[in-house]
């Protein structure tokens, strides 16, 4: 009875242990939750805030990579999505948090790509203040800053045969004044590379 | 007159001689041009199963053995870079745990780049593609804690309980010692 009591309590604390010690990044920014303003550097270290970038019918954060694959698929999309919908009120703030890749390259991709400001994040403080960990990952936040979608774009990463438009269908429900449906979509995409890792 | 014979004796035989051993040239050097290559053997490849949602469920059912799985793509550089720590972890624990690959290429590469890069790993490891049309809910089959990113190692108990993962290139002695602590786990448990 006693073995099988310490066998017990044994089991209970290493598991405890184990649980503790993940080191996967949980997600600490729910849907609901506001964003405070921030300042990041953007691409020609200028400082830019949210409130300055921010639209009047709210904000796609959107965190890129200059050399993941799965960006690089989604890099057309997310720029006529951006386009179409800064018609919209609705604004892209794009942020990279990656380590591992130069000012110089983020500058030359964010040039050749995007229209929208893209912000240096240097020391992941923004992505781990929002927990984001993957490229692409969107954080869209209403006019007064509330968490109303967070993830996917759309469930295609080649862009062939794309069935569910998630961020779009986010943009449209938010303008209409209704519900987001589907306010929470993971997808499989580039670790995001953080400093000291 | 036999000297005459003779130096004919000898002229034919010189000649059967030479006419033999420009034969025996000319064989030897057929023979050769038949004995190279004619196309190298192709190398055989890993086979990889395709996986959609309903397999990946049944992939994850507990099955006695703690079960580790590396979620990967050839378009993943980390996950290229992490994959020689992984083959050294299956070599390790081979038999004591059950340790599969899981690739999120395209469906095209189930043949092509994936079998190709398991081949020149040398990895023995099962290997599958996950192919589905709801990313999010395979993702979410997995566990709650993963957002997507690649690579992601996650590993199960004997029962099916997450026992640890992590998102991003795997450190291979915490991964080890997780492992570890999960089999003496397991036979505490018996």
């Amino acid at each position: 009875m006693r073995r099988i009591i310490v066998g017990f309590f044994t089991i209970m604390v290493i598991t405890a242990f184990g649980l503790i010690s993940n080191t996967g990044k949980a997600a600490n920014f729910e849907i609901g939750a506001t964003l405070e303003n921030f300042s990041l550097p953007d691409t020609v270290d200028q400082v830019r805030s949210l409130n300055n970038l921010k639209g009047k019918n709210g904000t796609a954060i959107i965190f890129l990579s200059a050399q993941c694959p799965v960006v690089k698929g989604y890099n057309e999309r997310i720029s006529q999505i951006a386009a179409d919908y800064a018609a919209k009120g609705i604004n892209f703030v794009g942020i990279n948090s990656n380590a591992t890749e130069s000012l110089e390259w983020v500058r030359s991709h964010a040039a050749e790509h995007y229209k929208f400001p893209v912000l240096i994040d240097k020391g992941n403080v923004i992505a781990d203040k929002l927990g984001a960990s993957v490229t692409p990952e969107v954080f869209y936040i209403d006019a007064k800053n509330k968490l109303v979608y967070h993830g996917a774009i759309d469930n295609s990463r080649s862009g062939d045969n794309i069935t569910s438009k998630y961020l779009q269908a986010a943009f449209d429900n938010s303008l209409a004044g209704k519900t987001i449906q589907q306010s929470r979509i993971n997808a499989f995409g580039c670790s995001i590379k953080r400093a000291g890792e | 007159m036999n000297i005459v014979y003779s130096k004919l004796v000898k002229a034919i035989f010189y000649s059967w001689l030479f006419t033999m051993i420009l034969s025996a040239g000319a064989i030897a050097q057929n023979n050769g041009a038949s004995s190279k290559p004619e196309k190298a053997e192709p190398v055989s490849l890993p086979k990889v199963t395709q996986l959609d949602e309903t397999g990946l469920k049944k992939l994850l059912e507990p099955n006695g053995k703690p079960l580790l799985i590396n979620f990967w793509a050839t378009w993943c550089d980390p996950c290229r870079e992490e994959f020689p720590d992984l083959i050294k972890l299956d070599a390790e624990f081979k038999g004591k745990i059950n340790f599969v690959t899981i690739s999120l290429d395209d469906l095209i590469e189930i043949n092509r780049d994936v079998p190709k890069f398991l081949a020149g790993m040398k990895a023995e490891m099962p290997a599958y593609l996950l192919k589905t049309a709801d990313e999010g809910a395979a993702i979410a089959l997995v566990t709650n804690d993963w957002t997507g990113g690649l690579p992601f190692s996650i590993l199960f108990d004997a029962s099916g309980k997450v026992a640890y993962f992590r998102q991003g290139k795997v450190k291979t002695d915490v991964l080890n010692a997780e492992i570890v602590k999960t089999l003496s786990v397991m036979e505490a448990a018996k």
